[in-house]
């Protein structure tokens, strides 16, 4: 009986077996055939010589499931605690699903509202430059953060049991909340370099000395504040988005519309 | 310029790769990735370069989208777009240009995939029959089904958009002057969509300093984007000091709760 017990690095092997926890992704029942995918050697282990208990264990966790792919490991972890202490499956079950939508929301906010956005930046304004570091950078970066994460959550969810899950999350808001800020800061800085808007309009202004002078409206514009097209810009599609709830499909033919008009027009160039 | 065969056949094995990375999590289904690898292929990476920095910044936000809606795919830009942005790179399309023009193939690819995971529902009852007569290896082989469908559909997409892009270069050959100039102003404009995306997802508020900061290190003192990055963190890091107190206590409560836990 002794030698089924499961030991770190099962744990660990099961906290990276969440890289496939999507590839049975479907609109039935989303992750479910991963998560039970994401079980199975560390069951199989447990019941070795019991294919009646792995069929049932398996069967029982195929049902949906939905969470986040890089913060998953903490579920199975408490998970495969709890089979190991014999806790009813009923209460595995719902312990299971309380955790998914929660970490599914500080997993989302970490991984693809901040640390994307941020390394996706900086990747491209290198790219933008012509230097391959630009998508290295993104690749590494992300991957190597979130394999830590996958780890980690995986470890603390064997260690610490249920009642982590409180001081997790404070934690992780802690973090992404950091995270925000720096990833902000970059984001708004580089918005207004990246998004290129220049008028290529000029008049000509009659000076008091009779002397005929051409006027350039953008470097009016300037002499107000850089980049300030791209600024208003920017500024219009945030409130499109945030108070009138546009689509991005109408965003994105707005803004091609917009492009060929006022280039025909010869306003922008 | 024409696309050999090998060409094709290893843009479709990377845009396979790419999409089912997208499943598995690896962040390769982003322009940023997907551009610098058919530029690598097509042996033009600056352009590949060039591309991914504005595809990235203008499919940022469809990360982030909310509400169900189906968001177009980075595959548009990211294979197809850079394609055609390299090899009609003479013709005068530059990268603005064929980010606009990719974008009916982003929005395409998006139903094909919605399509694969409504058809990979289907897996299910299989995994359940399987279970019942006890068949685990195809249990794991459903369990592993879908990602790769996307590999094929990935491959596929992208060998199909080199096997085509003769065709596609005359199509876009025809698209007038005047036009193709104004496609390449709105692709220009079209990372602003991206930016505020993420920022309304982002942005609350009390980080309204923060937007001027970014604003002011980039347009006023031009610094470079590691230099934003420090100075964010700076900031970061003093907002967080400041409000940080009392934290101390929490790491305590965690070592009595874990007494009580198990």
């Amino acid at each position: 009986m002794a030698s089924n017990r499961l030991e770190k690095r099962d744990y660990i092997r099961t906290s990276l077996r969440a890289y496939y926890l999507q590839n049975g992704f479907n609109y039935g029942n989303y992750q479910g055939l991963g998560y039970a995918n994401m079980l199975f050697p560390a069951l199989r282990k447990l019941y070795r010589d019991d294919d009646d208990r792995l069929q049932e264990a398996l069967k029982e966790n195929i049902e949906f499931f939905n969470t986040n792919l890089h913060f998953v490991p903490f579920i199975t972890s408490l998970h495969l605690v709890m089979l190991e202490n014999r806790t009813p499956a009923k209460e595995i079950r719902s312990i299971k699903m309380a955790l998914m939508g929660p970490l599914a929301g500080i997993g989302d906010s970490l991984a693809q509202f901040c640390l994307a956005p941020l390394f996706a930046t900086i990747g491209a304004s290198l790219a933008q430059e012509g230097m391959i570091l630009g998508p290295v950078l993104f690749f590494l970066a992300m991957n190597g953060i979130l394999l830590a994460a996958k780890v980690l959550t995986g470890l603390w969810g064997y260690k610490l049991g249920t009642n982590i899950i409180a001081s997790l999350s404070e934690k992780m808001e802690m973090i992404s909340g950091i995270a925000s800020m720096i990833g902000v800061t970059v984001i708004s800085g580089l918005a207004v370099n990246f998004v290129k808007i220049a008028t290529p309009v000029r008049y000509v202004a009659s000076m008091p000395d009779n002397q005929q002078k051409v006027v350039a409206i953008q470097d009016m514009v300037d002499a107000i504040a850089p980049n300030l097209l791209p600024v208003l810009f920017t500024g219009l599609i945030f409130y499109l988005i945030k108070v009138k709830k546009w689509t991005t499909y109408r965003l994105v033919v707005l803004t091609i519309v917009l492009g060929i008009v006022l280039s025909v027009l010869h306003l922008i160039a | 310029m024409t696309i050999s065969l090998v060409q094709c056949v290893l843009i479709g094995l990377w845009s396979g790769f790419c999409l089912a990375g997208m499943l598995l999590g690896i962040y390769t289904n982003r322009c940023l990735i997907m551009s610098a690898g058919v530029g690598l292929i097509l042996g033009d990476l600056p352009t590949g370069l060039a591309m991914g920095a504005v595809g990235e910044l203008a499919f940022m936000g469809f990360g982030v989208s909310q509400g169900g809606s189906v968001p177009p795919n980075p595959m548009g830009p990211g294979i197809v777009g850079t394609i055609i942005a390299i090899t009609m790179k003479d013709a005068g399309i530059d990268v603005g240009s064929a980010l606009a023009l990719s974008f009916p193939f982003a929005v395409a690819f998006q139903f094909v995939i919605t399509a694969t995971y409504t058809f990979a529902t289907t897996l299910t009852a299989t995994a359940y029959k399987a279970l019942d007569r006890k068949d685990f290896k195809t249990f794991r082989i459903a369990a592993n089904a879908t990602i790769w469908v996307f590999a094929a559909v990935g491959f596929l997409i992208g060998f199909g958009g080199a096997f085509s892009s003769d065709g596609l270069q005359k199509l876009i050959s025809l698209i007038p002057g005047w036009l193709s100039t104004g496609l390449g102003v709105a692709g220009k404009m079209l990372p602003a969509i991206g930016f505020a995306m993420i920022l309304n997802v982002m942005a609350k508020k009390e980080l309204i300093p923060f937007v001027l900061l970014g604003y002011i290190a980039i347009a006023y003192l031009k610094l470079p984007v590691m230099g934003v990055a420090v100075l964010g963190t700076a900031a970061a890091l003093m907002v967080f000091f400041h409000a940080g107190r009392g934290t101390g206590n929490s790491v305590e409560e965690v070592e009595v709760e874990f007494e009580d836990g198990i």
